[in-house]
Order: C-alpha cells, then sequence, then structure tokens
C-alpha cells in the first residue's frame, strides 16, 4: 500500500507539489511566527523583571490594594532569617517606597522615592546598569538622589542641584529633607524613569523613621522555573498576615495582556492555516473525485474500504512527512538564529513604550517542544483534510465507481 | 390629576432643592463667617498610636486661608496658603517654599486623614454639589449632596445630617465615584461664636482603616475680627512661619 502511496504522489504531481508547498509555508510560518511571538513575550517580562520588579515579593497583606504606612511589613529581620534558609534564593533586599514631592527650585513632582539597599540593588534590578549621568548610590551615598532622566527633565535640574522631598514619614508624621542629586538613570520605561528616584536607605530610613521596616522585600531566584516552588516555601513560612507573590501575580497585567496577545497571534494563523487546509483538502478532494474509476476498479479487484483508506492516509502522510522535514529544520534554524540575533527595528522602543516594550530588538523565541507542537499541529490539520475525501470516495460502490465517467 | 400631581411633586422638588441649598449655604456661613481666626488642635491616631498636632489658621471668605503648625516642635513653623484652589507650604527645616501640584491634592494634609484637597477646596460644598433633601427627623434634616455635571471634585456624593437649630452638621458621609463609603466626619460639642455656631469637636473617621481617626479640637474661634491680607500672600508663608 505504501508503494502504491508513493506512486500514486509521483504520478499526481500536480496535487502532490501543491500540498508540499501548502504544507511547507504552513509548518514555516507557525514555527517561525510562534517563536517570533514567545520570543517577544519572554523579552517583555525579561525587561520588566530586569528593571525593578522581582520575581518574588514579599508583602504585607492589603499593601497592594489599599496601600500606605498602616501595610507596611514591620518585622524585616525575621522574614530574611527565614530566607536565608530556602535554597534555590539567588539574593533578596527590602525596599521602602513611598510617594512624595520632589521639588526643584523651580518644579515639582509627585514621585516615588524608594529607600533601596545600594550594595544589594545592582543585583537585583537594572538601576546601577542604567545609569546615564553622574553615579550610583552607596552605602554611604547620604542625601544623594539617583532619579530617573525624564523625572529630572520634568524638575528641570541637573547634577549637583538640591532637590527638596516632602512626604510623609512612616509612622504618617511630616517628613521632609533636601536631596542632592547625584545620578540619573535611563531603563527606556517611559513612566518609569519619569516618576522614580532612589535614596541609600541607611540614610532614607533615618528620615522616614523606616529601620527594620519595609514597603515589600524583592527576591531574585536563581532559576526562574523555580518560582513556584520557592514561593510555596516562602509562604509555609512567613504568617498569615504576610503574602508572598510570584511575577505571574505582580505583573499580572502584563502576563494577561501578553495572554491575549497570543491569543489573537493564534487566531490569526488559525485563520490562515484554515484557509491551507481547505485548500489543501479540496485538492485531495478534486484528486479523488478525478480517481473514482481507479479506486472503484481496486475495490473491484479485492481492497477493502480500508486498505482504501490507508492508501489515501500514505498519499497525505509521506507529503506531509516530506513537507515538514523540510520546514522544521528551515523554521528550527530561522528561530535559532533570531533568538541568537534578534531584528532589530530602531525606535520600536520609543513607540511602544507605553506598553511596556523597552528594547528595539525583537528576540525570537528557540524552544523544541514549542516546534515539536507546532508541526504536531500541522501534521494533524493535514491528516484530517483527507478525512472528507475518504468518506466520499468510500461512498460509491465498487461496481458503480468503476463505471464511473 | 395626574398632571396636578406631577407638577405640586416637581414643585415641592424643587422647594426641597432650594431648601437644601439654602441650608448648605447657612451651614457654610456659619464655618466662615466673614472671617475667622481658629487655633485648633489636632489628634491623627494611626498603627496604634496617637500624636497631636497644633495649628492656627486665618481664613478670609472662601478663597483665602493660612495655617501655620505651632506644635509638635519639629513641625513648628511649617505654613501653608491656600488661594483661589491653589496651595503653597513652607518648611523651615528645608526652607522652601513648594506649590502643592495638582496631583498631591488627594494626600493626606500633614499626615492627618484630611487631604490637601481638604483644605484647598473649602467653597466647593456650595458651588460644585447640587443638594436635596433626603429626610427629616424633628430638627435633623439629611441632605444628598451630588456634584454638579461639570464640576472637578473628588468625591461622588456626600450625605450631612443637618442640626437646623444651629446649622451645624452632626455627620458627613463621603462616598467615592463607585459609591463605596470612603469616611466619615462626625461634629461635636456645638458652641455659640457672636452670631454663629460651630462644632468644636471635628473627627474623621477612614472607613477602609479601622482604628485610624483624626480628631481636631477648635480651642479658639475669633470671628469677623480684621485679618491682615498679609497673611494671604506668598510672602507669609515664611514671614509667619516664624
Amino acid at each position: 500500500m505504501f508503494n502504491l502511496a508513493l506512486k500514486n504522489i509521483l504520478f499526481y504531481k500536480g496535487r502532490s507539489i501543491t500540498t508540499l508547498i501548502l504544507t511547507f509555508i504552513s509548518a514555516l510560518m507557525f514555527i517561525v511566527y510562534v517563536s517570533m511571538m514567545d520570543g517577544s513575550h519572554e523579552s517583555m517580562l525579561k525587561n520588566a523583571l530586569k528593571v525593578y520588579t522581582g520575581s518574588i515579593e514579599i508583602y504585607k497583606k492589603d499593601y497592594r490594594d489599599i496601600g500606605g504606612n498602616e501595610y507596611l511589613i514591620t518585622d524585616v529581620q525575621k522574614i530574611e532569617k527565614e530566607l536565608d534558609k530556602i535554597e534555590g534564593i539567588d539574593t533578596y533586599t527590602a525596599r521602602y517606597e513611598t510617594y512624595g514631592l520632589l521639588s526643584s527650585s523651580t518644579q515639582s513632582s509627585a514621585s516615588l522615592v524608594a529607600g533601596v539597599e545600594p550594595l544589594k540593588e545592582p543585583s537585583m534590578s537594572q538601576l546601577k546598569v542604567a545609569l546615564v549621568e553622574g553615579e550610583f548610590l552607596s552605602p554611604t551615598s547620604g542625601n544623594c538622589l539617583y532619579a530617573g532622566v525624564d523625572l529630572v527633565k520634568k524638575l528641570e535640574a541637573k547634577l549637583g542641584d538640591e532637590i527638596s522631598f516632602v512626604g510623609a514619614a512612616s509612622d504618617n508624621s511630616f517628613a521632609a529633607d533636601l536631596f542632592k542629586l547625584c545620578g540619573t538613570f535611563r531603563t527606556g520605561s517611559f513612566s518609569f524613569d519619569a516618576s522614580s528616584a532612589f535614596i541609600a536607605r541607611a540614610y532614607f530610613d533615618e528620615l522616614m523613621m523606616s529601620h527594620n521596616k519595609a514597603s515589600y522585600i524583592n527576591i531574585k531566584v536563581h532559576d526562574l522555573n523555580d518560582v513556584d516552588t520557592i514561593n510555596t516555601q516562602i509562604s509555609a513560612k512567613i504568617d498569615d498576615s504576610i503574602e508572598s507573590l510570584t511575577w505571574k501575580t505582580l505583573m499580572k497585567t502584563m502576563v494577561d495582556a501578553m495572554e491575549v496577545d497570543s491569543i489573537f497571534g493564534y487566531i490569526t494563523i488559525s485563520i490562515f492555516y484554515v484557509v491551507i487546509f481547505f485548500v489543501i483538502m479540496i485538492f485531495g478532494f478534486i484528486n479523488v473525485s478525478s480517481r473514482i474509476r481507479e479506486f472503484g476498479t481496486l475495490r473491484c479487484i479485492g481492497l477493502s474500504r480500508q486498505k482504501i483508506r490507508t492508501l489515501l492516509f500514505y498519499e497525505i502522510f509521506i507529503l506531509s512527512s516530506i513537507a515538514i522535514m523540510i520546514a522544521t529544520p528551515i523554521g528550527a534554524y530561522i528561530a535559532y538564529y533570531y533568538s541568537v540575533h534578534p531584528i532589530v527595528i530602531d525606535g520600536m522602543s520609543e513607540m511602544y513604550k507605553d506598553y511596556g516594550i523597552i528594547s528595539d530588538e525583537i528576540p525570537f523565541s528557540f524552544n523544541l517542544f514549542t516546534i515539536t507542537w507546532n508541526i504536531s499541529v500541522v501534521y494533524l490539520l493535514n491528516i484530517l483534510s483527507i478525512l472528507y475525501p475518504m468518506a466520499f470516495i468510500n461512498s460509491f460502490k465498487p461496481v458503480e465507481a468503476a463505471h464511473h465517467v | 390629576m395626574k398632571r396636578i400631581l406631577l407638577t405640586l411633586s416637581l414643585l415641592s422638588a424643587l422647594a426641597f432643592g432650594d431648601e437644601a441649598s439654602d441650608i448648605m449655604k447657612r451651614i457654610d456661613d456659619n464655618q466662615r463667617g466673614q472671617n475667622v481666626y481658629m487655633q485648633m488642635s489636632m489628634t491623627i491616631t494611626s498603627m496604634g498610636h496617637s500624636r497631636t498636632m497644633k495649628m492656627q489658621s486665618w481664613a478670609k471668605g472662601t478663597k483665602k486661608s493660612f495655617v501655620k503648625t505651632i506644635y509638635p516642635p519639629k513641625d513648628r513653623g511649617i505654613t501653608f496658603l491656600s488661594l483661589d484652589n491653589q496651595m503653597w507650604q513652607y518648611i523651615p527645616k528645608i526652607e522652601r517654599t513648594i506649590k502643592i501640584p495638582p496631583s498631591m491634592m488627594l494626600q493626606n494634609w500633614m499626615g492627618s486623614d484630611f487631604t490637601n484637597d481638604d483644605v484647598v477646596k473649602q467653597s466647593s460644598i456650595v458651588d460644585d454639589y447640587d443638594a436635596k433633601i433626603l429626610k427629616r427627623e424633628g430638627k435633623v434634616v439629611t441632605i444628598e449632596l451630588i456634584p454638579k455635571e461639570d464640576a472637578a471634585v473628588v468625591w461622588g456624593k456626600i450625605v450631612s445630617q443637618i442640626d437646623t437649630d444651629t446649622y451645624t452638621s452632626q455627620k458627613d458621609i463621603f462616598y467615592d465615584e463607585d459609591g463605596e463609603e470612603v469616611r466619615y466626619f462626625i461634629y461635636d460639642k456645638v458652641k455659640k461664636f457672636g452670631k454663629y455656631y460651630s462644632p468644636t469637636v471635628w473627627k474623621i473617621l477612614p472607613s477602609d482603616k479601622k482604628g485610624n481617626s483624626t480628631e481636631i479640637i477648635l480651642e479658639e474661634v475669633k470671628y469677623d475680627q480684621e485679618i491682615s491680607e498679609q497673611y494671604f500672600r506668598k510672602s507669609a508663608l515664611k514671614r509667619f512661619s516664624r
């Protein structure tokens, strides 16, 4: 049956070539498109996690929903002792954040002002490498302020300028101080760069009376794939008033946006593939229709319906396999190449900065599992496309088919 | 018959609307007079502990007010000036006068449950809201205040219980735009100062932060006495800070 299928493929060249080309294009596009979509999402996520958000963060319950000093973590050291016992945690840092008014001599802006640990922060976030001008914070940098370039622009300030801060201390009392602008950073995220400033915790804690307090504890794990396991361990060790959240919850908006984007991506590729599916099916059907007498003769000389089905299955299986065997290495190579050398579109990050895009690069994702399920889908749909022609040809009685004109 | 009933109900609604607005105006007059000087203490309770501040305030009409912190020593000399819905603050510790931007208007004022907007938008209750009487129970009238269409206000609704003997509020409940209760004010110990009545104890309780409160006690109130215009200039922030 297999040999007969091969002969048929070679004999009906038009149908074979069309099926081969369509299957090849579908498989190649599917692999490349999904690779690009997944790569963009992974890149967005990585960039977002690199900038400031941790893979796990520990909060007092309701801090994220209600906020305010009433929902600060009040015994940071106790939690840090527990974190030291958990394997898989790379490092952690306690941040104290508040919203206050920063003012230069001419302009004011409501901003996030965060006390950070200058020695730990570089391994947790992109803050230090995002330095544009001046210097990053150090444990002894005192009242040095490290601010986003767009915030500095709003304040019309320059390095060395005094920036006043007015806000509420951790006990809700009034807090005000004069900071000195020592450094500016650009992460590429406009909203972050336009509304964030940092100061060494040692100094900020004195002003805000926030010793051993934190808005949250930011945790970096060795392997992002272990984040759920580590989070479960942390949750078991902290009391009920505290919650430990992974990036999936912390960046829910982005995760949801990526899911919606993926759904639309799959809908787009599905529409494309439905067209291809019907074209393959129609070509298969036309081919089978033109071979009714041939099938009738085969049935008359003793071939069962099952054998006819097997013959048609072999035909589509061979054609699909050839197309996929050519498309898969090419698609995989493209995915791999662009995962290592991302496509660069100048100005893209500027255009899409509001959507969290902070890089001009579009990296692809090279994942063998994804490629496998992509080609499996193409295989499956190709095989499904022959079901109707199979049913059609088997609906004829052998003699009727043999005399069909 | 239906038309007559409809006309009567419309007329009574209009009459109640006018009466409600009139009540709100009389409350506003009671609170402000021509001008008013107050010395007050403000006790803020949050996170299980309390702290007290003392302040002096000078206000003229609905557009001008000046506040000076006199206690505790740490905050002494911090001054606030509000003019025509704008607000400035002077902080002696850093010797800076800062204009509070619109984005900060919903921030807490001096760590209390007041917002900067409460301090600045002193006239908005009368100007920006439509008043309607909800019910009467003896001398107490409950009035609902709904923002006018084009009013730039924070609250979605305010419900006030008014004592019509003294034209002072007993309780104000503030709701957000979704109709959720956000906070309420309770007023107590109404005293007469000349021809004006004013509650001398105000308590603010945020609905979402149990245990938090801000209590203001008016220690000294003087209505309709001459207040120098110098208090309502930006130079006053630093000058009267000392």
